[in-house]
């Protein structure tokens, strides 16, 4: 069966179709060139005057995993104020920040989303994560498994070992938890804090094993560019939230000597210490040294102003932070000689100034980094906000009068302190494209989402042109997933299951000999019951999508 | 010899061998209790039965379903089952309305009000093992995770090198588990009831925050000031169902307030079991499908949480339920039976009241008949369980598949 869609505005940029009325072809969920003359097309759709793009791509959203479930337990309250019915398609469910998992899927599809990343799969609740991941519908899923405070690895720094073993470490851990990539989350922070240090610096030593979060970065980046994994260190640095971190953060940059690095909310990594109140924007400094490394990608994790709640593997962080917890509640734990986990509930206030200046400080971001194949749209869902608010994200980045009267909203020493009221940049259609679509498919290796072009999923967004980008952005006329209308004005038309990414690495097997002791030594468990297998994922009605590692582009 | 996982408490041991004998099995590593016991079971007859009488499946699971249609109030009770068990079971009820609850609630909930209210610090079973140099027990026997202390607490190594805990028992019992083991770590008990543990606990907190022992003539009080002043990494374990119960939940706020106070000078965090009914499994899945914990109600179509009012003890006692699916796939715990309630037991074939029941469907255990996935009592790891056993004996996912189909 063929369809065509024809008459449409396509903005591809992975093709560099910029605006260009064409038509698109799809053949068994995917996009074809153009038929074989003698096929049949079975279905036209006409969409004068629609724009089109790929189906949406969340690099970075916090959708399952125990930090998720542990957040939901916390506040009932959240829950209880967003109530979703059953239907005779749809089933129930509840919450916003934490929302359930069949309602991320509708809610994402009916953005036109059809592909999101779990940034923080602990390696230990993988397991959990993925089958977690099993009921949420509608859109491809895939996990960044953390790295960098976990014991065994910390120790291998320790021990000086080779380069090589530590790779083969790394591809044991990222094929064994079925992740897509391998994140970083406060290198060595995390654990130093299980000793009772509550700061670690990029060049601090964690107590226990002496060495820095700089030299973890360094081997683990190093790492993924020798395994060729399909998308670079995905690294959430030190030192989050503090004002003046954004030296720590140029710091980093240099750390990895070009070499490719993907900086995660970097919103939150981008304070100075300058005035009056010790806090103030870093944004300029920071996208001055992303424009010039031309190696580092980066997401920004938007702050938007409302209720939320933050859930990080960052437990020194989050400890620090608990005191602006509200409602006046919080959990922390340390996890399986792994990392940690922390939840603080939060209220983002616009005339607060620390939580305004956050704000302009993720906008300044988004219109000071000039190349948009580099910067990517998140919210690091729900810690910035919920992902729902991406639509009037768009506008902000879109329209500056409708940016610089939210502008003026804001508490008036923080409007003082930013630049943002200069910054005449408005971001076209393509590079919304860009940064929601064709880069972050581009950063995670991915070459069959993203793009229009031939091969790639039929994972179709199409939207009725709209002078306001939130109304447009909010409610996609058409979405199609695998060439299938999920989507159609604003209801889900039909429910099937996306696909799970994830990385197959190739390593030496030895390192298992070493991993097994240590697992039973230490861990308590065995190496064995700790390896995800296809099967039991595959019983939980996951179909995998096998991305080999052998990235030739770094 | 086979090796095999454990599913018969949330420790999910995953390090036992077994013998097999003529279809029957026998540990040769362990001598965990509960695992004993379980596996001793022998099963005679695994009929299928409505009102005690033997009848075949497909007749059970057309009854089961004609009473699920016909229900206008259904409630899930028990709920020892797997991840799918629990998946299937939500979606029979966000379908038909209803309420879910478990065998562990009553002292669940308890655990459940205070990290509502405060949250909490917690820690997992790799981490306690491994960090601790000070634990604090409070009324926890060996008897519902037996392996705990043998696999977790006792460890000859750990990765902080650990000379000699300390470990400290609180509670109202001799604890004899630790007793003979008492060489193994530095050990010291204080013996009181959950009034004075209440006690204890409030005026500790209040001395460490004051960072002063004040006056304090209190012997137990210093001792622990001094021990927890000097804690590197401590841990409080604490089994919610041995506290009294009109206390219990001051005294599981008191201790998270404790654990959060500590952690402004030092690392502290909490365990609290759960129970050997899966209770984290059930609650893990229902959080991430509905967003509430157990004790959820569906009849209005959307998810509805209360601790108090969809109780089964409360739901069956007020009558507000006309069906109870009993739901054990694990052990043989004993069931309510009211009059005017139908009550349907899906459980194992040796259940001892599968005749009481208006349906009795025989379930296989996981990871003893078929594949499963498990929470452990820390809620970070699942595991999965295979397959070991040969009789025919379907797990609740396959019983209530079947069942949905019908209705």
């Amino acid at each position: 069966m063929i369809v065509r869609i024809k008459n449409a505005k396509v903005y591809d940029p992975t093709n560099k179709v910029d605006g260009r009325i064409k038509d698109i072809f799809i053949k068994d969920g995917k996009i074809i060139k153009r038929p074989n003359p003698k096929e049949k097309i079975s279905q036209v759709i006409n969409l004068k005057n629609k724009i089109v793009m790929p189906g949406g791509i969340d690099i970075h959203s916090h959708i399952a995993g125990g930090k998720v479930n542990l957040a939901r337990l916390l506040l009932p309250e959240e829950h209880r104020k967003y109530l979703y019915s059953s239907t005779n398609n749809l089933r129930s469910g509840s919450g916003l920040g934490t929302c359930t998992s069949f309602h991320i899927g509708y809610k994402y599809a009916k953005l036109g989303y059809t592909a999101v990343f779990e940034p923080a799969s602990l390696p230990a609740n993988a397991r959990s994560t993925i089958i977690e991941m099993s009921d949420i519908p509608l859109i491809d899923k895939g996990c960044y498994t953390v790295l960098g405070n976990d014991d065994f690895l910390l120790n291998l720094i320790q021990k000086k070992t080779s380069q090589k073993k530590i790779n083969d470490y790394v591809a044991w851990i990222l094929t064994s938890t079925k992740g897509l990539g391998i994140k970083i989350v406060n290198p060595g922070g995390i654990n130093a804090f299980k000793f009772n240090q509550r700061e670690l610096d990029l060049d601090a030593k964690n107590k226990k094993y002496g060495i820095t979060p700089r030299s973890i970065l360094k081997i683990l980046t190093k790492s993924l560019i020798d395994l060729k994994a399909p998308h670079p260190i995905h690294v959430h640095g030190c030192n989050l939230g503090v004002p003046g971190n954004v030296k720590t953060t140029l710091k980093q940059i240099s750390a990895v000597e070009g070499k490719p690095m993907h900086l995660t909310h970097i919103q939150y990594h981008s304070y100075s210490n300058e005035g009056d109140r010790n806090f103030s924007s870093g944004a300029a400094i920071l996208a001055e040294s992303i424009n010039k490394n031309k190696n580092i990608s980066c997401d920004i994790g938007q702050v938007m102003f409302g209720q939320t709640v933050t859930t990080s593997a960052d437990t020194m962080s989050q400890y620090r932070n608990h005191s602006f917890a509200h409602p006046k509640k919080w959990i922390c734990a340390d996890l399986e000689c792994e990392a940690g986990c922390g939840i603080i509930p939060f209220e983002y206030r616009d005339k607060n100034y620390v939580n305004a200046l956050q704000w302009a400080i993720g906008l300044e971001l988004f219109l000071l980094i000039k190349d948009p194949w580099r910067v990517y749209l998140t919210t690091d869902h729900p810690n910035g906000a919920a992902f729902t608010a991406y639509p009037r994200l768009i506008k902000l980045l879109m329209d500056r009068s409708f940016r610089n009267e939210e502008l003026e909203k804001i508490n008036k020493d923080s409007q003082n302190n930013s630049i943002l009221k200069s910054l005449k940049r408005e971001y076209s259609l393509y590079e919304i494209a860009i940064l929601t679509r064709s880069g972050p498919a581009k950063i995670l290796g991915l070459n069959n989402i993203g793009h229009l072009g031939e091969g790639a999923k039929a994972d179709i967004t199409v939207y009725t042109e709209h002078q306001d980008k939130e109304k447009m952005f909010e409610n996609p006329f058409l979405v199609f997933k695998d060439g299938q209308i999920i989507v159609k004005n604003g209801t889900i038309k039909k429910v099937i299951n996306g696909k799970l990414y994830i990385a197959e690495a190739e390593y030496d097997q030895s390192i298992k000999k070493e991993i097994s002791i240590y697992f039973e030594k230490y861990i308590g468990r065995k190496m064995s019951s700790f390896e995800i297998q296809n099967q039991e994922l595959w019983d939980h009605g996951l179909e995998l999508e096998q991305i080999r590692c052998s990235r030739n582009d770094y | 010899m086979q090796s095999f996982i454990c599913p018969f408490c949330s420790l999910l041991c995953d390090d036992i061998r077994l013998e097999i004998k003529n279809n029957s099995f026998v540990p040769l590593n362990s001598n965990c209790l509960i695992l004993k016991k379980s596996l001793k079971r022998k099963i005679k007859d695994h009929f299928p039965r409505i009102k005690g009488k033997k009848t075949t499946m497909s007749i059970a699971i057309e009854e089961l379903a004609k009473l699920i249609k016909k229900s206008k109030s259904i409630l899930f009770a028990g709920m020892g089952t797997d991840t799918k068990g629990t998946k299937v079971s939500l979606d029979i009820l966000d379908k038909f309305g209803g309420t879910i609850d478990h065998f562990s609630g009553d002292s669940y909930s308890k655990n459940l009000k205070s990290i509502q209210e405060i949250g909490g610090v917690y820690i997992t079973l790799a981490e306690l093992k491994n960090r601790c140099d000070t634990i604090i027990i409070i009324e926890t026997t060996d008897q519902t995770v037996p392996r705990l202390f043998e696999k977790y607490i006792f460890p000859k190594e750990t990765i902080n090198k650990i000379k000699k805990r300390k470990i400290v028992y609180i509670g109202s019992k001799k604890p004899q588990f630790l007793l003979k083991n008492k060489n193994r770590f530095a050990f010291n008990s204080i013996y009181l009831n959950s009034q004075n543990l209440l006690n204890l606990i409030s005026q500790l907190r209040q001395k460490i925050n004051n960072n002063s022992l004040d006056s304090t003539k209190d012997k137990n009080l210093t001792f622990l000031f001094k021990l927890l002043k000097n804690t590197n990494y401590g841990s409080i374990i604490l089994s919610a169902s041995e506290l009294d119960k009109d206390l219990c939940d001051l005294i599981i706020n008191e201790i998270n307030l404790l654990i959060q106070d500590l952690n402004k000078f030092t690392r502290f965090a909490g365990m609290f079991l759960s129970g050997i009914h899966h209770l984290v499994t059930v609650n893990e899945v229902l959080l991430w499908q509905t967003g509430f914990p157990i004790r959820t109600n569906f009849s209005k179509g959307y998810p509805r949480h209360n601790i108090d009012q969809f109780s089964t003890t409360r739901l069956l006692a007020k009558k507000e339920v006309d069906l109870v699916v009993w739901i054990d796939s694990f052990h043989e715990e004993k069931i309510t039976f009211k009059k005017n309630i139908k009550s349907v037991l899906l459980g194992i074939p040796t259940h001892p009241q599968k005749k009481n029941a208006d349906i009795f469907i025989p379930l296989g255990t996981p990871g003893l008949d078929h594949n499963s996935h498990l929470f452990r009592v820390d809620k970070v790891v699942s595991m999965h369980l295979k397959k070991i056993r040969n009789i025919s004996l379907p797990s609740v996912f396959e019983v209530l598949s079947k069942v949905k189909e019908r209705i």
